[in-house]
């Protein structure tokens, strides 16, 4: 199975960009990475909320927001897909994940991609 | 399930959550597994009419393991493609009875109790599932017991089954790095789901038949785990609490305390299965949270009637030892009760002053025992306030009948 295991932080730890924080995490996803390579499908990390734009879509009409889809204390700041037998499995991937302060990792099974659709 | 009233209910109950559970963990699917389980015993009530055949287990097993195939089979004939590459299951399979009578199954219940208890789950989806898949409750009767309406109950089996397909919750038994985290999930489960059944004194109310489910299952789990400290300590604590039931109530409805309670009313086969089990506890660890509260439980019921002194001091030291292990207000407030008798209540009312009030508000007992201690070092008056404290937490009707009687005398 497939898991997507998504990083939450407070996003001021790592401050405007490239602080030690950031420094620290880096080589610390780098070590994770190659401990965990073999079931390690993909991931990336996102740059901070300030960079992102919304598309809300609202009884059919569309919108486009300044930020992410909404203020919360943590955010959304990176993603790996695993390949895990089961749900132990990837949580004792998830569990791996380094993360600067606190922050939490949600491990989320991916749908099997439907027949003839890419990827 | 009318077959479950019926003569064959008997076996129905004690079998179905070996035959679910071996079931379950064959095709790694519980909502197939009852299905096939309750095709089979639509079956065996209309076939067992001239008597049930010797191994009533087995012949459930093979003939709900043929029809959750056959349902296999049509669901892959419905998916055109999957049925193309996949050989058709067991096609050629005759039924023979004379196998249907000698086959063993496995005794899978206790990959079944991880499953239900995996800590991926809620506590209220953990219990509701342990108690419907493994204890065999029925949703009405689990509805009943927490007071929730049947259809929350429903839903919150309906997720969790769900969760555990979707999320790949494996049907295994947790591995040792994951062993101390599991159990412990599966002890947590039991421990909430057994508190609320133990809250309710009479036992003849709301949470009638669900002490017993919990005896049963903690009985099973040591019968599995048999060198598990925690798991003897936590039967045991249950063998104990539900050796005393009976003693519990008085005829007009109201509990009685531990103290007053009179020991020949209590169980003693219980008692002694449950002194059994704790005696392996320790002898396998000298201590834990668990074992001393089960020691706690166990010193109790060791009185043999209401004119031998009560284990006032034994019990003291036994919270004395909890308190080294962990510093706990809620064991505070117990040890306090102790401490009354043996020091003096004035002692155990500046422990239970010096607890915080903030964190202990909710906490019934917290409230009853100062309402007590007051009383007893003449501070009637003052005494009535924390009495009313006590009962504006709603507690279950017996032990607002004796709240009540206490409030009455201080007023």
């Amino acid at each position: 199975m497939q898991y997507a295991l998504l990083i939450y932080e407070d996003e001021s730890v790592y401050g405007d960009g490239w602080n030690e924080a950031m420094q620290d995490v880096i080589g610390r996803h780098v070590a994770f990475g190659q401990k965990n390579g073999p079931a390690i499908r993909g991931g990336q990390g996102l740059h901070r909320t300030a960079q992102a734009t919304t598309v809300r879509t609202t009884g059919g009409q569309q919108s486009l927001h300044d930020g992410p889809f909404a203020e919360t204390r943590e955010q959304l700041g990176g993603f790996y897909i695993v390949e895990a037998t089961d749900l132990d499995e990837a949580i004792a991937i998830a569990r791996q994940i380094p993360i600067a302060k606190d922050g939490a990792v949600e491990v989320r099974p991916v749908m099997p991609a439907p027949e003839g659709a890419a990827g | 399930m009318p077959l479950a009233d019926g003569p064959l209910g008997a076996v129905h109950r004690a079998v179905a959550s070996r035959v679910v559970a071996a079931l379950a963990t064959r095709f790694r699917d519980l909502d197939l597994a009852e299905e096939g389980y309750a095709e089979a015993l639509a079956k065996a009530a209309a076939r067992w009419s001239d008597g049930a055949p010797a191994n009533t287990e087995g012949w459930l097993y093979r003939t709900a393991e043929r029809a959750i195939l056959d349902r296999l089979r049509r669901r892959a004939v419905r998916q055109r493609h999957a049925a193309a590459e996949q050989p058709l299951l067991h096609e050629e399979e005759e039924e023979d009875e004379t196998m249907l009578d000698t086959a063993l199954i496995p005794d899978e219940r206790l990959r079944l109790i991880f499953v239900c208890c995996h800590p991926a789950l809620s506590d209220e989806a953990r219990i509701a599932l342990t108690l419907k898949t493994v204890c065999r409750l029925g949703t009405v009767e689990i509805a009943r017991a927490f007071l929730v309406p049947e259809p929350t109950v429903a839903q919150r089996l309906v997720r969790a089954k769900r969760k555990i397909a979707e999320a790949g919750v494996p049907f295994e038994v947790p591995g040792p790095q994951l062993w101390a985290e599991r159990l412990e999930a599966v002890l947590a489960t039991i421990e909430i789901a057994y508190a609320q059944a133990h809250e309710d004194g009479a036992g003849s109310g709301r949470h009638a038949g669900f002490g017993p489910e919990m005896l049963g299952l903690t009985r099973l789990l040591a019968e599995l785990l048999p060198d598990e400290h925690e798991v003897l300590a936590l039967a045991a604590t249950i063998h104990f609490a539900e050796a005393r039931r009976p003693a519990r109530i008085d005829p007009a409805g109201a509990m009685v305390p531990l103290a007053e309670q009179d020991p020949d009313e209590w169980d003693r086969v219980l008692i002694a299965r449950g002194d059994a089990l704790l005696r392996r506890g320790f002898a396998l660890r000298s201590e834990s949270v668990r074992l001393l509260k089960a020691g706690i439980h166990a010193a109790w019921c060791r009185r043999r009637s209401l004119a031998e002194p009560a284990p006032w001091s034994k019990v003291l030291a036994l919270y004395d030892g909890l308190l080294r292990l962990r510093d706990d207000p809620f064991v505070r407030l117990n040890r306090a009760v102790a401490l009354a008798e043996v020091a003096s209540p004035d002692a155990a009312l500046a422990e239970v002053a010096a607890l915080d009030e903030e964190r202990m508000e909710a906490y019934l007992p917290y409230h009853a025992v100062k309402a007590d201690l007051l009383r007893r070092t003449g501070e009637t008056a003052l005494a009535a306030e924390p009495y009313a404290a006590a009962l504006a937490l709603a507690p279950p009707a017996a032990e607002a009948a004796w709240l009540r009687g206490r409030l009455v005398e201080c007023t």
